[in-house]
């Protein structure tokens, strides 16, 4: 109950922006993932750890996962 | 002009491997946190549980100025970590896989090649630190209070210096050596060692970069530059103009070797 208090509390407006980047992410590092050829490991463990870990995954997929080629 | 064809070739690389894109919302990311998690402090402690029975915690009342100091607080570390991380492979990346032969066995002079480069990455830096502060500045006023317009451009361009000097030096330990990994180490190596000999010889160094930070509070408080932060800007300009010089040279006597 107390979750749902403090969530329907939160002004949306400050708070969508966060959700929103967090979105984008998610999305860039999965389509990039589909177009590249191969990454640094296998693909499946960078699938995982773009869309369990919240904002750090796909940073790290965008920094160590990537080929440069 | 063939300047301008290589830091074409660098932007549309950039655009290709994304970075145009995360760069810049990490950027956001780390300069909304601060502002946003400590508005909602009181919320955030009562939804993990609240304070115990009579205890009582006085938060204090934020100004302005010190949401601004968080944000770049935060881009000192985190956003420090990230511009070293996003050029270390600038050049070294392309020393190792070859691309770089391929470049400069055209008759590209190694000037335009390394400064191409470092605006490339300058501007890349740059543009995302701007968006995020401009994303905080808007935070700020909307949840602590006014800041004027004026502020935030001479925050954005003295503290806009401290980052292209990181920039830079990153880019003089790309020519350095060959593993990317090695040239962010390096990178953050030196700015510790920096701000260590900073903080130890405080009083002899007033124009050190690393205290661009301090002097920017004090320009925030006081809302005139200090003398100290004109110099400090000026011994950063000199630095990244030294790096940069130092670059090419590097670059210039070790590319054939090895």
């Amino acid at each position: 109950m107390e979750v749902i208090s403090i969530l329907s509390e939160m002004d949306w407006a400050v708070v969508a922006p966060l959700l929103v980047i967090q979105a984008i992410l998610l999305i860039v590092a999965i389509i990039d993932l589909i177009r590249v050829d191969n990454t640094h490991g296998p693909k499946w463990m960078w699938t995982l750890i773009i869309v369990f870990i919240n904002i750090v995954g796909p940073i790290v997929y965008f920094i160590f996962g990537r080929r440069q080629e | 002009m063939q300047w301008l064809t290589l830091l074409q070739k660098e932007m549309t690389e950039n655009v290709r491997n994304v970075k145009w894109i995360w760069v810049p919302l990490i950027m956001i990311l780390i300069a909304i946190m601060d502002p946003l998690s400590n508005y909602y402090l009181p919320q955030i402690i009562d939804a993990a549980g609240g304070m115990p029975e009579g205890a009582e915690i006085q938060l204090p009342d934020y100004q302005p100025s010190d949401i601004v100091m968080m944000s770049l607080g935060q881009f000192s570390s985190i956003g420090v970590l990230i511009i070293a991380l996003m050029t270390m492979g600038t050049i070294s990346g392309e020393r190792k896989s070859g691309v770089s032969e391929l470049i400069l066995v055209k008759p590209v002079s190694y000037v335009n090649y390394i400064s191409s480069k470092w605006t490339a990455a300058v501007l890349l830096t740059l543009v995302s630190f701007s968006l995020g502060m401009v994303a905080s500045w808007y935070y700020i006023n909307l949840l602590f209070g006014e800041l004027s317009f004026g502020a935030l451009m001479q925050v954005l361009f003295f503290y806009g210096l401290w980052l292209m000097l990181v920039v830079s030096l990153s880019i003089f330990y790309n020519t350095l050596c060959r593993t990317p990994g090695l040239v962010a180490f390096l990178t953050i190596a030196t700015i510790v060692l920096m701000n260590l000999v900073t903080t130890i010889f405080s009083h002899l160094l007033d124009w050190s970069p690393n205290k661009i930070a301090n002097y920017i509070q004090q320009l925030l408080i006081s809302g005139s530059v200090p003398s100290e932060l004109i110099g400090a800007a000026i011994v950063t300009i000199v630095m990244s103009a030294v790096l940069l010089i130092a670059s090419v040279y590097t670059f210039k006597t070790k590319d054939m070797a090895a």
